[in-house]
């Protein structure tokens, strides 16, 4: 007899190479309606690990499709817990993610893009880049509730939403 | 690997329409811009971009668009979209690209629009 409480984890290896954060993106999808997520919690947790996947292939491993991308779900009842590591090729991620100000951008004062991190803070209950001094690359975590009804109490008063270290992915 | 993008450019009622069909990501700039720029050297003046309810974009696709609408805005022109999910509706709105981009349900309303401006 399994537990009630065992968490399910699946893990995926995708290649360094763009377009297959879509094979990442539609395997969480896969899991979040085994899980029971409604179709807007799972649209928003598609474009996060898209977001996330893109930055770790583009980023990460410098779109180079010998490099892997590991993706990691691990799904429990209320939540959906997703780890996205790649080698660490690129830059380190950046320190702040800023709120990306399109008037700047149409006016030609600023650069199009950087749109990523911020959008994965928009669409998840938490977001952060995790310490890895093992394997030197990047780790990055979110965690998204099934429900908006089952967050974590200390998220809705804007504490401890979101912790990344990231801009300009 | 590519993902992908059907781009479609008709012409119907005195608006431009391009049609998306796929995903619109980083493999769909070189297409999506040609279409823009063929449209506005024909002189397009009122432009929609026509998306279908299952159209997945990226943050990626996002910036493609929102070139198009650097452009539009030099060009003086009007850029209407319709057909996006309620999910990509509401991403347009939090990163401000509705300032510059009217959101419509549906492309006959969008037509009506345009010939209520005209």
């Amino acid at each position: 007899m399994i537990p009630p409480n065992t968490t399910r984890v699946v893990e995926l290896k995708i290649p360094g190479e763009l377009g297959y954060e879509r094979v990442a993106r539609e395997a969480a999808a896969s899991v979040a309606r085994r899980l029971g997520f409604s179709p807007e919690r799972i649209e928003e947790l598609q474009t996060a690990v898209d977001e996330a996947c893109t930055n770790a292939i583009r980023h990460g491993s410098k779109s180079d499709a010998r490099m892997k991308v590991v993706v990691v779900l691990s799904a429990d009842e209320d939540k959906l817990d997703i780890l996205v590591k790649d080698p660490g090729a690129g830059d380190s991620p950046p320190a702040d993610v800023m709120t990306p100000d399109i008037q700047a951008q149409v006016e030609g004062r600023s650069p199009t893009g950087g749109l990523g991190l911020w959008l994965i803070r928009q669409m998840v209950d938490e977001a952060y880049f995790v310490e890895d001094d093992e394997s030197g690359g990047n780790q990055f975590r979110m965690i998204i509730y099934r429900t908006m009804d089952e967050r974590h109490p200390a998220l809705d008063d804007g504490s401890s939403s979101t912790d990344d270290e990231g801009d300009n992915q | 690997m590519t993902d992908d993008i059907q781009v479609t450019v008709s012409f119907e009622r005195g608006a431009t329409i391009i049609d998306l069909a796929g995903d619109v990501t980083t493999f769909a700039e070189e297409a999506i811009n040609k279409a823009y720029h063929d449209a506005s050297s024909d002189g397009a003046h009122n432009i929609i971009f026509n998306f279908r309810e299952d159209d997945y974009i990226n943050s990626a696709g996002i910036a493609i668009l929102i070139g198009i609408v650097t452009e539009a805005r030099k060009r003086d022109q009007r850029l209407l979209m319709t057909g996006l999910s309620s999910h990509f509706q509401k991403i347009f709105r939090m990163v401000g690209l509705t300032q510059y981009a009217d959101l419509y349900p549906s492309l006959e309303e969008a037509l009506a629009s345009i010939e209520e401006a005209a």
